[in-house]
């Protein structure tokens, strides 16, 4: 019978706890809590299954037959395996989620491309005092001026 | 006599001006590059910071530097002294009341300069400092923000290994639970099996006793009779 070959993996609770978004933490702890239930249910359990005592109750029971019987049939008795639907279906949001994962990392690095780019160019503008008006517009396009109001106070007179 | 000397002085002065910047305004227009050939030069390159050296806050070095092969280090003293003292005797300049009004303006415009003007280009300087200071705070604060972007897409990349340890803790789960029902099973056959036994085992003990107390009755009973009888 199955003894104590499971293949457990060992489990990183820190990054356990990192991955999980912030609206998922109920979930994610009870999954937790889940898990510590099992490991010590089956840390309680006996190293081999209970044996039974043939020798004894062949000297005690009257009725002849009875004990050879049962132990026939206990001896043939195959307890079944629980089969493990729930497995496949694990693995098959872990495929979809490596994809996902593939998709996010390759926006991410798109991302970033356009993050470096723009701070290259923001680390090579010429220094502030060698700067024209015209310069400092093109750099921070939000110091431009309005075409309507070229003069100072560069708004109508009633908005001062 | 003197004065074509001087013209021709000046005249032959002049190509080397081109290297004395704040001339005055109008010099200096024709002394720079201005955007000749490709659109635009950015960055223009800045104004020095000193203009050219001057003796007396006026007249350039190079205007000494031009005499000093021919007459030595007095040539142009004497020579502007001479001028000077040529206008006012021949009366080219005439003394007025408006001659003094100047000396004493100059002089306080002089004395002005001299006692405050550091303080003032200080001052402006600041000014100056401060807008640049405000520019560079913000270039620095976008700078930073996209450190702070870049930083974070990195973080969540690094998360993406870890996404693993999600199935895994399901799977881990998953095989306990199996593993825990499977013993149950096993442990519910041999619970039944032993009670099927034991009911055995105890129907047997109790028809014994039963059987034996019985006996002992019977007993004791036919010994009372053949006693009492």
């Amino acid at each position: 019978m199955a003894a104590q070959k499971l293949a457990l993996k060992t489990i990183d609770w820190v990054a356990f706890g990192e991955i999980i978004p912030r609206n998922q933490k109920a979930i994610a702890n009870s999954l937790k809590s889940w898990n510590e239930t099992l490991t010590s249910r089956l840390a309680t359990l006996p190293e081999k299954p209970p044996a039974i005592d043939w020798a004894y109750y062949k000297a005690n029971v009257a009725k002849a037959g009875l004990v050879d019987d049962f132990e026939k049939k206990f001896n043939a008795l195959k307890v079944p395996v629980p089969e493990d639907k729930y497995t496949v279906q694990v693995d098959a949001e872990e495929k979809e989620d490596v994809k996902s994962c593939a998709k996010f990392l390759s926006l991410s690095k798109a991302r970033i491309e356009e993050y470096e780019k723009e701070l290259e160019k923001i680390r090579n503008i010429i220094p502030f005092d060698q700067m024209t008006t015209e310069d400092l517009n093109e750099v921070f396009p939000e110091t431009r001026l309005d075409k309507k109001y070229p003069y100072w106070p560069h708004k109508p007179i009633e908005n001062l | 006599m003197l004065s074509r000397l001087f013209f021709s002085a000046a005249a032959a002065a002049a190509p080397c001006l081109k290297n004395a910047a704040l001339l005055g305004p109008g010099v200096l227009q024709a002394t720079r590059i201005f955007h000749t050939g490709q659109p635009s030069l950015a960055p223009v390159p800045p104004l020095p910071e000193h203009g050219g050296k001057v003796r007396l806050g006026l007249i350039p070095e190079e205007f000494f530097q031009f005499l000093y092969p021919k007459t030595g280090a007095t040539g142009r003293y004497v020579l502007d002294i001479g001028l000077v003292l040529y206008f006012l005797s021949k009366e080219i300049y005439v003394i007025t009341a408006e001659t003094f009004s100047a000396i004493s303006t100059i002089g306080l415009l002089i004395y002005v300069v001299k006692k405050y003007g550091a303080s003032i280009g200080e001052f402006a300087d600041k000014l100056n400092e401060q807008k640049i200071a405000q520019l560079e705070e913000v270039k620095q604060a976008s700078i930073k923000q996209i450190q702070d972007a870049i930083d974070m897409e990195k973080s969540q990349q690094a998360l993406v290994h870890k996404r693993h340890y999600l199935f895994d803790v399901q799977r881990n789960n998953i095989a306990m639970a199996l593993e825990l029902t499977y013993w149950e099973w096993l442990h519910r056959g041999y619970k039944e099996v032993k009670n099927r036994l034991d009911y055995h085992i105890s129907v047997q003990n109790m028809m014994r006793r039963k059987e034996q107390e019985h006996m002992i009755n019977w007993v004791e009973k036919h010994v009372v009779q053949s006693i009492s009888a």
